[in-house]
């Protein structure tokens, strides 16, 4: 059998590397054989002429023969192919403009698709590096329903909820939890901020994965409450602080306030669960949580910080799985609130555990960025439609006018099959230079997008396996795409019309067949663009939306003490020249301490007011703090009442301002100012409102729920949580000297953070941005070529219909109305693909809805300004064939042919 | 017509293989052998002849080489391989079979 295969192999590539030998031998072989049948027949006595006649007779067609033997080689096929490709790539040498035009077509179209896809399959496809079998495992996500009938679903919970599920849950095979923080890494002068993967120990038999040096951390190091406080480095951070030295097991490397002993390196490329950054370290739960704590944070249910992922045990149905996650997590919601002495109506809160696949990006809290990527990926698909729409147009003009040569080779016998394949072959000739152009323009592409999307992406590279199938998919679907339409109408030329009717368009079934088209073009290139107007107009809402406070000016300075111990008295003291030394600094107009930073992290107390049953079922009320100077120099108006005041001491009745909103909710017909709430306990003393100002949006940009109140700094009694720093200008150009000034201050390893605060705002808004940018770019790109595709149909049908219209120009018809009558017929064509277009887009906007800000995803405007954009583009496109047209010198015309 | 017979689909195969098992030949020694040793019954169209060498040698079967002929002009000589040789044998066996059963269930009746 193998030596069979070998031979045919050797055979046929013999056959098809030396086949002009091939062929001679072929010849000579036959000669031989009909020479000596030949002599047979003169030995018979027959003349010289006979006997040669006698001979062909016997032998039947000789080019029949020789036909029959060259397909038992086997290798006619891949000949004609070489032959077709060799044919393809003369005629479209011969017309370089039309070449490059196509190929940069298809290449954007192909392009834009293999680089979405990167983004797309980082976000929602691609396990996580090393993920065993990733089939059975599944993202813990937990949900509830809050008082205000919402359900929230997170996927953050806390440490005892872990040790609940360890205990209760038996389908399972693991459990683990972790979170990425940034943290503090090394000594004093020399620490920095990294990604730190806090993880128990279970969290690496997820992985097939073994570290390139040492062992991972073991479940004894995990130990409850007091873990060992063991790190093992990421393979990437070892090679660039360590240099990746051998040396560094038992070295000690200081994390946030503890030292923790080096036992390990993770292996290259591993980057555990997480989705941003490259983890630094990885360390267990219990010794990072008893450092930072302090004490036992493992019995309460108070911090919700990790996260947690399950495996099933082998043939434990995901449904059963399920349903023993969501007993074991009735159990510990029950435990969580007798420990709290809380009542708890479990069919009124229904919780629930949910499963869902570890990809955050497909879970139900998935990003904003991760549902606008799927669509835009989506987009992408629709340029690469209208790219093919487009190269198909111009394939089918070129069919038309080689209708004469198709014509004369179906008169000469090529069969139709043979035909269409060539005209296959020569549109994947295209597709596959626009595939390379296309793979180029990803790799340059892809990084602006992962700059603008996934800025801490690890995985790096736009050019994977993947991505790479995906652009050949893509390039065979638009050779696919493309080159079936005009092979076949090409094909089905008839023979004779064909003939003689020259290379003159006479077919109107194919002129249909460009218009339509056409219509398409125009409307998906309007879907496109109405997409873009809705993501602009959502940007343009969310940046200009007021946020209750001001951000370019603001800057946010935070400590981190790493374990310095202050008495309160010291950390006052602290404080409160931080905030002089501040405010000191050039360029710095005012200084406040505060309790909560926006988009970072938030405080909140429970609220008791008489005659309302449960403040916290109206809402959601964060605390911020501020001294004398917070509502000035955080931009925050103060709507009714005052601000706080020198007067407002410790020792002074409490006072408060509450948010505009919060004032609504709580005294709908009544006026807030003077009421009493009492604040953490129903039996604390009044605090009395004094104020309303605006409301912070500190969350979310768009949460109606979510509201806020503001306390004295004085009355605060606690630490601050950041200070705000107000400057003349941008914020941004004032961060060096605001840490060069205030580091100084600070004890031992502690350090000092300075951050604009339009540095935790505007990671927020990359969704909308993202959309408008990636919507503007596609649906640009896609107009750009539809008004390509409806200039040169126009530009050929007035070069079609030349005799036409000269007609009717020496008929008397004035220039005017000749520009007139071409225009009409092209602009008609459009307004029908706005119609389509705006049909599909107000259908398609029933899912976008959401992904929006603010805005109506049937805004009139955007709707009429992409078709005013759209006529205009097509009067023009129109418009400069058309007065080409007018000129046409009747005479010159009508004698042409 | 007359008495002579076309070869049903595939014998040609077996007819080439068994008559180079003889000795090595070229094509139209071929062709001249198959139509005396059969006494002029067996109908080979000579054209037919060569698609059928050229699969042969492309499944390993046969060997070509160009040689010397009788009176001294090049042609193209074919031989048995050795896989050539035990096809011949598994395709005589079965025809033989093959033949057998066919004059069993003729001579039934």
């Amino acid at each position: 059998m193998f030596n069979e295969l070998w031979s045919d192999f050797r055979y046929r590539v013999r056959a098809l590397l030396r086949r002009d030998d091939v062929e001679r031998e072929l010849s000579d072989e036959l000669r031989f054989h009909l020479e000596r049948e030949t002599e047979k027949y003169q030995r018979m006595g027959f003349s010289r002429a006979d006997a040669e006649r006698q001979a062909r007779l016997a032998f039947g067609g000789v080019e029949r023969a020789k036909e029959a033997s060259r397909e038992s080689r086997g290798t006619l096929l891949l000949e004609t192919t070489l032959q077709d490709i060799h044919y393809a790539v003369r005629g479209l040498r011969s017309k370089p403009a039309f070449t490059v035009g196509v190929v940069l077509t298809l290449g954007l179209g192909i392009g834009a698709n293999a680089a979405m896809f990167g983004i797309v399959d980082r976000l929602l496809f691609r396990p996580p590096a090393y993920l065993r079998d990733a089939s059975t495992t599944h993202r813990v996500y937990l949900s509830e329903i809050e008082s205000g009938g919402n359900t929230r679903t997170e996927h953050n919970t806390q440490f005892a909820r872990y040790l609940d599920f360890l205990r209760w849950t038996h389908d399972f095979s693991s459990i683990a939890a972790f979170q990425t923080r940034t943290i503090a890494v090394g000594e004093a002068g020399d620490a920095r901020e990294r990604p730190v993967t806090v993880a128990s120990a279970s969290y690496f038999d997820f992985f097939d994965a073994r570290p390139v040096l040492g062992r991972f951390f073991t479940a004894r190091e995990d130990s409850v409450p007091v873990g060992t406080p063991v790190a093992v480095l990421g393979y990437a951070f070892w090679q660039t602080e360590f240099g990746g030295r051998p040396d560094v097991l038992g070295k000690t490397i200081r994390i946030d306030r503890g030292l923790f002993t080096i036992v390990g390196v993770a292996p290259d490329g591993f980057t555990g669960m997480t989705d941003q950054g490259v983890p630094a370290i990885y360390t267990p739960i219990t010794a990072f949580a008893w450092a930072l704590r302090g004490r036992d944070y493992s019995k309460n249910y108070n911090w919700g910080w990790l996260e947690l992922i399950v495996r099933r045990k082998p043939g434990v149905s995901f449904a059963d799985a399920t349903a023993d996650l969501n007993n074991a997590h009735r159990r510990s919601v029950v435990t969580e609130y007798a420990l709290a002495s809380q009542k708890l109506d479990l069919d009124a809160t229904k919780p629930k555990a949910i499963l869902f696949p570890m990809q955050l990006g497909r879970g139900p809290e998935a990003g904003q960025e991760a549902k606008v990527v799927a669509w835009v990926g989506g987009v992408a698909l629709i340029v690469l439609l209208v790219a093919c729409a487009n190269v198909a147009n111009l394939l089918l003009s070129r069919a038309v006018r080689r209708r004469r040569e198709i014509a004369l080779r179906l008169a000469l016998g090529v069969s139709r099959g043979r035909l269409i394949r060539q005209l296959l072959t020569e549109s994947l000739v295209l597709a596959g230079l626009g595939g390379v152009v296309g793979l180029a323009a990803a790799q340059w592409g892809g990084k602006i997008l992962r700059a603008l999307f996934l800025p801490d992406d690890p995985a790096g590279g736009v050019t994977d396996s993947r991505t790479l199938g995906v652009a050949l998919v893509a390039t065979l679907g638009a050779a696919l795409l493309t080159g079936i339409v005009p092979a076949v109408v090409a094909s089905r030329s008839d023979l004779a019309r064909a003939l003689a009717a020259g290379s003159r368009d006479a077919g109107a079934a194919r002129s249909k067949t460009r218009t339509t088209l056409l219509v398409f073009q125009a409307a998906l290139s309007v879907v496109l663009l109405i997409g873009a107007g809705l993501f602009v107009r959502s940007l343009q809402n969310v940046r200009g939306m007021r946020l209750g406070y001001d951000v370019v000016p603001l800057s946010v300075v935070s400590l981190n003490l790493r374990g310095a111990k202050l008495s309160p008295a010291e950390s006052n003291v602290l404080g409160q020249r931080l905030v002089e030394t501040a405010r000191a600094v050039p360029g710095v107009t005012l200084v406040t301490p505060v309790a909560s930073v926006p988009f970072w992290s938030n405080e909140g107390r429970g609220l008791f007011i008489q005659g309302i049953d449960s403040v916290r079922k109206l809402g959601r009320f964060i605390l911020q703090s501020g001294d004398t100077n917070y509502f000035r120099a955080a931009g925050t108006r103060i709507l009714r009442g005052r601000g706080f005041e020198s007067t407002d001491g410790p020792n002074a009745p409490r006072v408060m301002v509450i948010g505009d909103g919060m004032a609504k909710v709580l005294w709908p017909s009544q006026d807030p100012i003077g009421k009493c709430i009492r604040i953490s306990e129903d039996t604390a003393p009044c605090t009395t409102v004094v104020g309303v100002a605006e409301e912070m949006r500190i969350r979310a940009f768009d949460d109606a729920r979510e509201h806020t109140y503001y306390l004295p700094f004085a009355q605060y009694n606690d630490e601050p949580g950041a200070i705000f720093v107000r400057v003349n200008g941008d914020a941004a150009d004032y961060s060096a000297a605001i840490r060069r000034a205030l580091q100084p201050l600070l004890p031992g390893a502690a350090y000092v953070n300075v951050r604009p605060l339009r540095e935790l705002i505007d990671p927020r808004m990359r969704g909308w941005e993202f959309g408008a940018t990636m919507f503007l770019a596609f649906g640009g790109l896609a107009l750009a070529l539809a008004a390509v595709g409806l200039y040169s149909v126009i530009a050929y049908g007035v070069a079609q219909r030349q005799k036409e219209l000269g007609v009717r120009i020496a008929l008397g018809a004035s220039r005017g109305s000749v520009v007139r009558l071409v225009v009409v017929g092209g602009v008609r064509m459009v307004v029908l693909g706005i119609g389509i277009g705006a049909v599909v887009a107000l259908w398609a906007g029933r899912w976008i809805g959401t992904l929006l800000f603010n805005e109506s995803p049937k805004d009139p405007v955007v709707f009429g300004a992409v078709a005013g954009v759209l006529v205009v583009v097509a009067v023009v496109a129109t418009a400069l064939p058309a007065f080409g047209a007018s000129r046409v010198d009747p005479n010159v015309a009508l004698r042409a042919e | 017509m007359d008495d002579r017979l076309d070869l049903p689909q595939g014998t040609l195969d077996l007819l080439i293989l068994k008559s180079l098992s003889l000795t090595p030949m070229h094509g139209w020694a071929i062709s001249e052998r198959i139509h005396d040793v059969s006494r002029a019954t067996l109908q080979i169209p000579q054209g037919s002849l060569y698609p059928a060498l050229h699969r042969l040698e492309r499944r390993g079967w046969i060997r070509a080489e160009w040689g010397a002929s009788d009176n001294n002009r090049k042609a193209k000589f074919y031989e048995l391989t050795r896989a050539g040789r035990k096809q011949l044998d598994a395709e005589s066996d079965a025809w033989a079979r093959l033949t057998k059963a066919v004059a069993l269930v003729l001579d039934m009746g």
